[in-house]
């Protein structure tokens, strides 16, 4: 018999790698969504990116429904702020159909859009303290986020999906009051921040566990199409907001932070200072929102045909440029949808670059900075 | 007839670190809740919890799956057995510390040989974690250990807790500060508290060595951890707080001990493994050595 030399390993590959699933039941994974890992030891050897779980046709679906019946579908597509999708929309359908939707609706807009993008960015907190082990800050931050849930329910009647938005403006003016409750918040919110900086970013041992994680480079942020906050954590100064502003965003006075470092702690960091940036806006949209109606009138749904033509709409999102490219054949009903979720590029096929290597207790950090939401890219 | 009454007595005194490991694991949940500005479950919910579970179906994954978690949990119980507590001392002469140690580390091996032979990696790299950690928070103890035995020059839980009779300042808290840090983070290791629970990271690893337990078998491991809480406590409490004079006093000052290692766990996410390690190694070894040397000189 002979032997194996010394210097040569065992390359036999049944023994050498092992499969690990993150998701889809798994606390590592943000959404009903799997990675299947092939790790060797701690690292990860090869990552297969495995939707499916979620989808459920939704742009098809959108083909057969009235326009505005689409309204009550769009907002699944996205749980943590599904907002951006009705907005996104609303200013397709909006543009394709020539309508101009009054100030007082633009502002309400503005505001509905920034109290979700602070909700999302808790959400977001929540991701890190979770795969981190650092629990008090899920907590924390999603029972603030619910204080945010009650004033949406008092404005639309729901908490998470609000199906407010409409072709031509809201569906209902702000109520007495609200506004006031607004501005109570955003000083209660504003009181958690430095609790927050405290527990989360000042901590020495989560700045170990994130520093230098999953880092993500300037030009391989353009390449692979990552936008939001994660792609100006890598140091670009790029938000649709400012660079082409929608809405009544060039009347609003706000800053773009840049962090820089391209790392989970930098992405982290990147939304809690556009946190900061969300509450000045807010606190602008409720001192300065103007009176008039809140919508302008569209006809009858059934009789809603809007011109034959195509749009591509896009929103700055929590997470990066959520767009929607609408194709209209003058019909009652759209002729095609196509929604582009800003995870799609990353949580499919940037994962399959940057995992590689990575150590199984960075995945989850990386999954959460990265602020992946499968349906996204799965719907 | 005596040998009854010591079963009887040892059955009671496992009964006890049974009760008062779930209670402290209730009452930290209440705690934890509170600065997550919850409301937490009821005191006695892992009490609710063990019975749920102990009355449900389980999975088994073979016959070394059994033996190793009651294997786990059985170790555990038989050292609580030769641990002071309070006025009861059931084995005056054999409460060697070594060897509540040595019934310790076979509790981990238990579960280690239980949860690998269930087969899922998860709990393969979890059990991995916890012994590497183990490796880690041991060191820095057996540092302490031996500046106690150098100090006390008697190697009996009985008698060390002898040599700190006479009042607080007698306590070797206050005699070997430097031991009583380094003693009290390994403490937070042992007690797989954060930042020192990579092994169960359930982020990372789906709660690792539990992934495969069901019903009865995550029933043993509530009560392994239970008695785990009980013993890491008491030992700690024999050690640097000089015993009990009763039980009352004991659990009291057992509870003081794990009430910090709560807000400790509270405010601080978890380390990777050899961070852990490596964090043990430095500091609380430092001070376990400098505490030696003091002693020793």
């Amino acid at each position: 018999m002979e032997l194996r030399p010394l210097n040569v390993s065992n390359t036999n590959d049944k023994y050498k790698t092992y499969e690990l699933f993150i998701g889809p039941n798994h606390p590592g994974i943000s959404g009903n969504f799997s990675y299947v890992l092939d790790m060797e030891g701690h690292k990860v050897a090869n990552v297969t990116p495995d939707p499916g779980l979620l989808h459920r046709g939704f742009e098809k679906l959108m083909e057969r429904r009235l326009w505005t019946q689409n309204l009550a579908l769009i907002p699944r597509i996205c749980v943590p702020e599904p907002d951006v999708n009705e907005v996104a929309y609303c200013m397709g359908v909006e543009h394709l159909a020539g309508i101009e939707i009054p100030k007082h609706a633009q502002y309400i807009r503005v505001i509905v859009l920034e109290m979700a993008r602070i909700a999302a960015f808790l959400f977001s907190f929540a991701g890190l303290g979770g795969s981190t082990g650092l629990y008090t800050a899920p907590n924390w931050s999603i029972g603030d986020r619910d204080y945010i849930l009650d004033l949406f329910e008092w404005l639309t009647g729901g908490r998470v999906y609000h199906i407010y938005q409409y072709p031509g403006g809201v569906k209902k003016d702000i109520p007495d009051g609200w506004l006031d409750k607004l501005l109570e918040l955003l000083d209660y919110l504003e009181s958690r921040l430095p609790e927050y900086d405290n527990l989360i970013f000042r901590n020495p041992i989560l700045q170990k566990r994130t520093k230098g994680v999953g880092y993500l480079p300037a030009e391989k942020a353009i390449k692979n199409g990552i936008t939001g906050p994660n792609l100006r954590a890598s140091g670009i100064k790029w938000d649709i907001r400012k660079a082409q502003p929608y809405l009544v965003y060039d009347e609003l006075n706000f800053d773009i932070p840049i962090t820089g470092e391209g790392d989970a702690f930098a992405r982290t960091l990147q939304r809690r200072l556009e946190l900061e940036e969300s509450i000045k806006i807010l606190r602008q949209c409720a001192n300065q929102i103007p009176d008039g109606p809140y919508k302008v009138k569209i006809p009858n749904p059934f009789q809603f045909r809007v011109p034959a033509g195509s749009y591509y709409s896009k929103v700055e999102s929590s997470k990066g440029e959520f767009g929607y490219y609408i194709v209209s054949d003058g019909d009652v009903k759209p002729y095609r949808v196509y929604v582009r979720g800003p995870s799609y590029s990353v949580g499919l096929y940037y994962a399959n670059e940057i995992m590689r290597g990575m150590r199984i207790e960075d995945v989850p950090v990386w999954i959460h900075t990265m602020d992946i939401c499968p349906p996204d890219f799965d719907r | 007839m005596m040998f009854f009454l010591k079963l009887i007595q040892s059955i009671g005194v496992g009964a006890l670190s049974i009760s008062v490991g779930l209670l402290f694991m209730g009452i930290g949940r209440k705690i934890t809740a509170r600065i997550h500005r919850r409301y937490g479950p009821p005191a006695i919910q892992n009490f609710i919890d063990v019975f749920k579970l102990f009355s449900k179906n389980s999975i088994s994954h073979g016959f070394a799956y059994d033996l190793g978690i009651i294997a786990g949990t059985s170790a555990l119980l038989a050292a609580v057995v030769f641990l002071p507590v309070g006025q009861i001392n059931l084995f005056p002469a054999n409460s060697s510390l070594i060897m509540i140690l040595y019934l310790m580390t076979m509790a981990y091996l238990g579960m280690a040989m239980g949860v690998s032979s269930s087969g899922n990696p998860n709990a393969t790299i979890g059990i991995s974690r916890a012994l590497t950690m183990m490796m880690g928070y041991k060191v820095p103890f057996a540092a302490v250990i031996f500046s106690v035995y150098i100090f006390a020059r008697t190697g009996s839980l009985t008698n060390i807790i002898a040599a700190q009779s006479g009042g607080l300042l007698n306590w070797n808290m206050i005699r070997l500060p430097f031991g009583f840090i380094a003693a009290e983070i390994a403490l937070q290791g042992m007690l797989g508290e954060k930042p020192f629970d990579m092994a169960i990271a359930p982020a990372e690893i789906a709660s690792g060595p539990m992934v495969e337990m069901s019903g009865k078998y995550l029933g043993f491991g509530m009560l392994q951890h239970a008695v785990g809480i009980f013993l890491e406590t008491g030992i700690m409490v024999n050690l640097f707080m000089g015993g009990a004079p009763n039980v009352w006093i004991f659990v009291i000052k057992q509870f003081e001990l794990f009430f910090i290692a709560l807000l400790v766990n509270a405010i601080l996410p978890r380390f990777r493994v050899e961070e852990g390690v490596s964090f043990m190694w430095k500091i609380p070894l430092l001070l376990g050595v400098i505490q030696a040397l003091i002693v020793v000189l």
